[in-house]
């Protein structure tokens, strides 16, 4: 038994976002937002909807590419910055909503690297005999979380909302991409440089008792030091991912990364001397970015797109708060 | 010691592209455009590839790297603990 990606969905929300809009909130300009990220349009999501309802309609998208039905999915894991609760996690509401049989289901709190986590406890399911077919859910509503004051600017201006969603099944399928090892790391020091403070119990939990915490409720970052790091450290994972498989970047045909900026995708293909003109997969400028989702997204693109060919090797990287960062190797 | 040449043809470059003058040895390198956080990651590997020092993950960050004096002494630090 192995991991195959026999399937793949996405849903974006209909409400397109210029930089031209969003700028007049930030107090930025529209051309600076492109040129220090690649963005020029993210898509948010109207106020009342659901992370989990963005995840069902991927998911449903997923699972007819699949050629599966939903009672056929045995093990339900979801990755989101933006939950629906607290507790539980939104992966019981997906259940519900997508029809699932009372099968396990587990909330991933990786961040941007939710996609990579959850391809290796899929993997782990699949190859164990554990589950036959594991449905990931990537997605985001962060549009609700972002403060738009000028102050937060350029944090602001990144993101967007939608979802992903893949299916790994143990055996293979037409157009299938095996799951082939997955390399993860964690920096623990760094915790702080980016994420989301609040609710928790080292800051707060309650911002009404205490405004000085509202900050802590929206996300932060610091830019340089995730720049740097991330530049830095999903090269080496690649590389090492790489060679403990006997392969070289000039065997890797598509990479297909976080999105997370434009201009570190550049990097990090420089950084690996990635040969292959045009072989990042990038869909930033058109949906910003969707932190958990975007790997899936830019991985759904690229397989309906039809530029895929049997034993194409993927390279998908990703970096994320903890820091946590790392890569899949994936063969088609 | 002095930076090698193709570190500071980097930065020149750099600057040039910026529309600065090449940085002298106390200029700021982020404020005159010779860096920023995606080229201090290139000037990394620069310096590695041509100093024969490996720059760990924890000293990659702006205050290392700030001025040429600076990154002198760094390079110069590493190479006595390599």
């Amino acid at each position: 038994m192995g991991a195959y990606i026999i399937g793949s969905g996405v849903f974006l929300p209909d409400r397109v976002v210029t930089n031209e809009e969003l700028a007049v909130k930030l107090g930025i300009e529209p051309e600076r937002i492109h040129r220090s990220s690649g963005i020029k349009r993210r898509r948010w999501a109207d106020p009342g909807t659901l992370t989990s309802a963005l995840a069902t309609r991927a998911l449903a998208q997923a699972i007819a590419d699949a050629k599966l039905t939903a009672t056929q999915i045995d093990h339900l894991l979801l990755g989101t910055m933006t939950p629906d609760r607290f507790i539980p996690g939104s992966a019981s509401a997906v259940q519900t909503s997508a029809g699932l049989r009372k099968i396990p289901c587990l909330d991933i709190r990786a961040a941007c690297c939710n996609a990579l986590y959850a391809l290796q406890l899929a993997r782990a399911l699949t190859v164990s005999g554990a589950a036959s077919h594991v449905a990931i859910c990537l997605a985001e509503i962060q549009s609700r979380y972002l403060d738009l004051s000028p102050e937060s600017a350029t944090l602001s201006m990144l993101f967007g909302d939608g979802a992903s969603a893949l299916i790994v099944s143990a055996a293979p399928g037409p157009g299938a991409i095996e799951i082939l090892d997955l390399h993860l790391a964690t920096d623990g020091a760094f915790r702080d440089d980016l994420g989301i403070r609040c609710p928790g119990t080292e800051f707060g939990t309650a911002p009404a008792l205490c405004e000085t915490l509202l900050p802590d409720f929206a996300p932060r970052m610091n830019g340089q030091s995730v720049i740097l790091h991330a530049s830095r450290r999903i090269v080496a994972a690649c590389q090492a991912l790489l060679e403990r498989n006997y392969l070289t970047t000039s065997d890797i045909r598509w990479i297909v990364p976080h999105q997370a900026n434009a201009n570190l995708l550049a990097q990090i293909a420089r950084g690996l001397d990635f040969p292959h003109a045009g072989g990042v997969v990038s869909v930033i400028e058109d949906f910003g970015n969707t932190s958990s989702a975007s790997m899936g997204i830019a991985l759904d693109f690229l397989r309906r797109g039809g530029s895929v060919e049997p034993g194409d090797y993927l390279l998908l990287p990703a970096f994320a708060a903890g820091f946590t960062w790392g890569a899949a190797l994936c063969r088609a | 010691m002095s930076l090698p040449q193709a570190a500071i043809t980097f930065l020149n470059h750099n600057a040039a592209t910026n529309s600065a003058a090449p940085p002298k040895a106390e200029d700021d390198l982020f404020q005159i455009g010779a860096l920023d956080s995606f080229a201090l990651v290139d000037f990394v590997n620069v310096l590695e590839e041509n100093c024969g020092i490996k720059v760990p993950d924890a000293d990659v960050n702006a205050e290392t790297f700030r001025t040429i004096e600076a990154v002198e002494r760094y390079v110069a630090a590493r190479n006595e603990t390599c």
